[in-house]
């Protein structure tokens, strides 16, 4: 397997490449901006001779360039994040640690919940393929696909906690607790129809397959046919392809989830910074999640080549 | 295709969604159903809840309530409110104020000040000693106040609350090292010269920037001290993990004596914090808007728990005086008598919140319990804005207000109708998150703003002269007025009490009068405390509040 490991050495070698382009974009952009953190921490202590010392303590006067410079080498050099504004006596990765893990529960909870629908959904459509039920749950889903997350949250909240009073209409109670339920379900319905999409797609070319012919010919029943011969071999390819899809719409999901509900995950935690100007800690954020995408990204190829040698042999660009 | 299959298809499916459901429903410990009031029930008991939560319930002496986790526990750089409610706890200063915000001695016992008020004398208390049981020296209140204001240590506020020591100013801009108006005279005496007799000065020092810390400590740890940090005060900071935890540990060799209290422990992990109350998880906490009507019916259980007390804090609209329209007092005027301010009291804010008589609150001293405001009349403000020079041309204008993405307030949607109604005027709204709307502030691009202050110590120099004297650096309305600051010239230094309350309610007086500000209203604390936590109150500034409660649960 000499080819994939040279593949996965030349995808890897992007991923450096793309996390400079990104880390200096995003340094850029935000002390372009308007407003600094010194600034919007002194609250209502408004000295802007103040504000200028304390701006050359941490050289945010120098020229962003110049800033960007020290704050590579920094990172490079003794793989320093920098300082937070804000959490003044905490390292970056011990603010944000606490925060990941939050958002990757809720990222979990999600997933599974997208999973466990859309697939029955999509085998359930392939098996209607021709009847009304085919186009009908698809639409169901696909309708739910497009509204924003921005918008089934407020909706959600309004059914479940302001008319039905069966859910809290915000916060965090835990990650085991019922304010965890709205926020799953407003990630998940949106992907619903993705992988529901794929499995009927996936699970029509197994219903045609030569095996398939053979368990019925052998007198199984329909259950048995369509439960061990064909979700079994449809499934597979749906869930490594989606994976790395549903990373993504999970992470731009979660920021407004996380903000519009109060979870305390990396999404509000970077709405936060980013409201509070605090710049090394919006960088460290959008780094991680820069990478959650792209090592995501590289696993589903990977899965695909594994699973389909016709993806290896043509380079990995195959994709569904 | 059968359809047996269909059914078969859609089964497992209805199946696999009921069971994700009372699996979730399972792990939250049966509170799924009924209503919003008991939904997070049994949520606590679940082993893999935050710690925060089993606390045992035999446990005396201890006192459980919400947080947040603190931005920075260093007393000189913090500038926010939520880390400065810890830092009260853990580290002190010289003088502190009680409840009723008296001046009291901390590490200082006594001080004397000099005939012309220029020289304070401080002697500090033999017993005072860091959490470390190291005893307190005067060099100690040297290294604290030289770091606060030296500009590596990067404190927005140290130039602000010491700089009116002689020689401060060249520490805090890196011309010198040391503070050449503070002199060591022993270990436990040491003498502040003063630029002037500022009769406030001793009231700064009640302010974290001033407060001790411990040099050795910091100096073998200069970046993470504050992790563990060595203070003076009454609690030692035991734990602290972030976003789960933080507890609050007696020091009972605290120069005060051993607090009552021994423990204080703040669940950071976030919440409806009203449910925790009702479970019993907490024994405190704040009331938002959304729950003063349960709270305040008298048929509610946790009516009898419900306590309010005003803050040193005051919410108000401010003019930028030196741009169209509100260049003309008279167009301020009008501004001001268009509002109903009683009436959005008592609709939008329940009657939670008192109006604002004046600009000064109760508690500060100068403060009088007659009305200095515009009272409400239409009448006379379409008559005024006739008058004004901007009668018939009338700018576009706009309000500006901190908070972005969310909805306006309503109370700023009812002062804006108001103008609408009575004035004719179209006021805009513009919302602007923080960073930005302190940004314009700062540099006057806004015509309008709907803001407030909050009192750092209870002195009307505090409010009155920071933010009105014409070339303070805080003076958002870029109000000038030579009369005015020639008052608040004569104020900082005038060492009768008497007469310079005086002139602080004439300029106060005068400055409603001229509508420099509409001051809107006194803000106010709403809490729930359990009826077996004695002694808790509600302080009105953020003061250390523990060391006097008692718990018997």
């Amino acid at each position: 397997m000499e080819g994939l490991a040279g593949y996965i050495l030349r995808r890897l070698l992007f991923l450096p490449l793309t996390l400079l382009v990104v880390s200096f974009a995003t340094f850029y952009i935000t002390r372009w901006g308007p407003g600094d953190p010194i600034s919007v921490y002194s609250g209502q202590y408004r000295d802007p001779e103040a504000f200028a010392r304390v701006r050359h303590k941490y050289g945010l006067d120098k020229p962003i360039i110049e800033q960007y410079g020290i704050y590579m080498k920094g990172l490079l050099l003794h793989g320093d994040l920098g300082e937070s504004y804000r959490y003044r006596d905490r390292t970056i990765p011990e603010v944000l640690r606490p925060k990941i893990w939050v958002s990757v529960r809720l990222g979990l909870y999600a997933f599974i919940l997208t999973f466990l629908i859309g697939i029955p959904t999509g085998v359930f459509a392939a098996v209607k393929q021709g009847s009304w039920l085919d186009p009908f749950v698809i639409s169901v889903f696909l309708f739910f696909q497009s509204i924003p997350v921005l918008v089934t949250v407020p909706m959600l909240v309004l059914l479940f906690a302001a008319k039905l009073h069966w859910l809290p209409a915000g916060g965090f109670d835990g990650l085991f607790s019922t304010s965890m339920i709205i926020p799953t379900l407003a990630l998940s319905l949106g992907g619903i129809a993705g992988v529901a999409r794929l499995a009927r797609a996936t699970t029509l070319g197994t219903l045609g397959e030569d095996f398939v012919r053979t368990a019925r010919a052998k007198g199984l029943d329909e259950f048995t046919v369509i439960g061990r011969h064909v979700v079994r071999n449809s499934v597979v390819p749906v869930m490594t392809t989606l994976i790395g899809l549903s990373v993504v719409g999970l992470l731009e999901g979660a920021l407004f989830t996380e903000t519009l509900l109060g979870i305390p995950g990396v999404g509000l935690f970077l709405y936060e910074s980013v409201k509070g100007r605090d710049y090394n800690v919006i960088l460290a954020s959008v780094l991680l999640v820069t990478t959650a995408f792209v090592i995501a990204n590289l696993v589903v190829d990977l899965a695909l080549i594994v699973i389909d040698p016709r993806v290896r042999d043509s380079g990995g660009s195959v994709r569904a | 295709m059968s359809n047996r299959l269909t059914l078969a298809i859609a089964g497992v499916a209805a199946v696999l969604i009921i069971v994700l459901a009372v699996v979730l429903i399972l792990v939250v410990g049966g509170g799924g159903g009924g209503d919003k009031k008991t939904v997070a029930d049994g949520g606590s008991s679940t082993p893999a809840a935050p710690a925060a939560k089993t606390s045992s319930p035999a446990a005396s002496g201890e006192l459980r309530l919400r947080g947040s986790d603190p931005l920075v526990l260093d007393p000189a750089v913090a500038e926010d409110a939520g880390s400065a409610a810890y830092i009260v706890e853990i580290f002190s200063g010289l003088v502190r104020l009680d409840k009723d915000l008296k001046l009291q001695p901390d590490v200082a016992e006594r001080w004397e000040v000099s005939a012309d008020g220029l020289t304070y004398t401080f002697h500090l208390n033999k017993n005072a000693t860091f959490q470390d049981g190291r005893p307190v020296t005067t060099d100690d209140v040297k290294y604290s106040w030289e770091r606060a204001l030296n500009p590596d240590t990067g404190s927005i506020t140290a130039e602000n609350f010491l700089g009116d020591i002689v020689g401060a100013k060249d520490v805090s801009r890196g011309r010198a090292t040391e503070i050449s108006g503070l002199k060591i005279i022993d270990d436990l005496t040491l003498s502040v010269t003063l630029d002037a007799p500022k009769p406030y000065f001793l009231y700064k020092l009640t302010y974290p920037t001033g407060f001790l810390v411990d040099q050795r400590q910091i100096k073998a740890n200069p970046k993470r001290w504050t992790q563990q940090p060595n203070g003076t005060g009454p609690y030692k900071l035991a734990k602290w993990k972030l976003g789960e935890q933080l507890v609050l540990q007696s020091y009972d060799n605290n120069v005060l004596g051993a607090p009552k209290l021994k423990t204080v422990t703040y669940d950071l992990s976030g919440g409806s914090a009203l449910v925790d109350y009702e479970d019993g998880n907490i024994d405190l906490t704040g009331v938002g808007l959304d729950d003063l009507d349960r709270v305040q019916d008298p048929n509610d259980k946790l009516n009898k728990e419900y306590v309010q007390t005003p803050n040193e804090a005051i919410d108000y609209i401010g003019f930028n005086t030196n741009v169209k329209p509100f260049d003309d007092p008279k167009v301020r005027q009008a501004f001001a008598m268009a509002v109903d301010r009683k009436k959005i009291a008592e609709v939008v804010l329940k009657g939670a919140i008192p109006v604002a008589n004046g600009i000064l609150m109760p508690g500060v001293p100068g403060y009088t319990q007659d009305d200095k405001t515009y009272a409400y009349d239409p009448q006379k403000a379409k008559q005024l804005l006739a008058e004004s020079k901007y009668a018939g041309n009338m700018p576009e204008i706009t309000l500006a207000e901190s908070g972005a993405g969310a909805t306006v307030g309503p109370t700023t949607e009812a002062i804006v109708q108001n103008w609408k109604d009575n004035l004719g005027v179209d006021v805009k709204i513009q919302q602007a998150e923080d960073a930005t709307f302190f940004s314009d502030l700062d540099q006057g691009r806004y015509q309008m703003f709907h803001i407030g202050w909050v009192m750092d110590y209870p002195d009307p120099e505090d409010l009155l002269d920071i933010l009105f004297y014409s070339t303070s650096r805080q003076n958002n309305s870029r109000y000038s007025n030579p009369d005015i600051d020639k008052k608040l010239e004569a104020a900082r230094t005038e060492q009768d009490t008497e007469k310079r309350l005086a002139i602080y309610r004439d300029v106060e007086k005068q400055l409603v009068q001229d509508a420099a500000w509409i001051p809107m209203f006194f803000e106010t604390t709403h809490a729930l405390v359990k009826p077996y936590v004695k002694g808790f109150e509600f302080p009105p500034m953020i003061i250390e509040r523990f060391r006097d409660v008692e718990v018997n649960r």
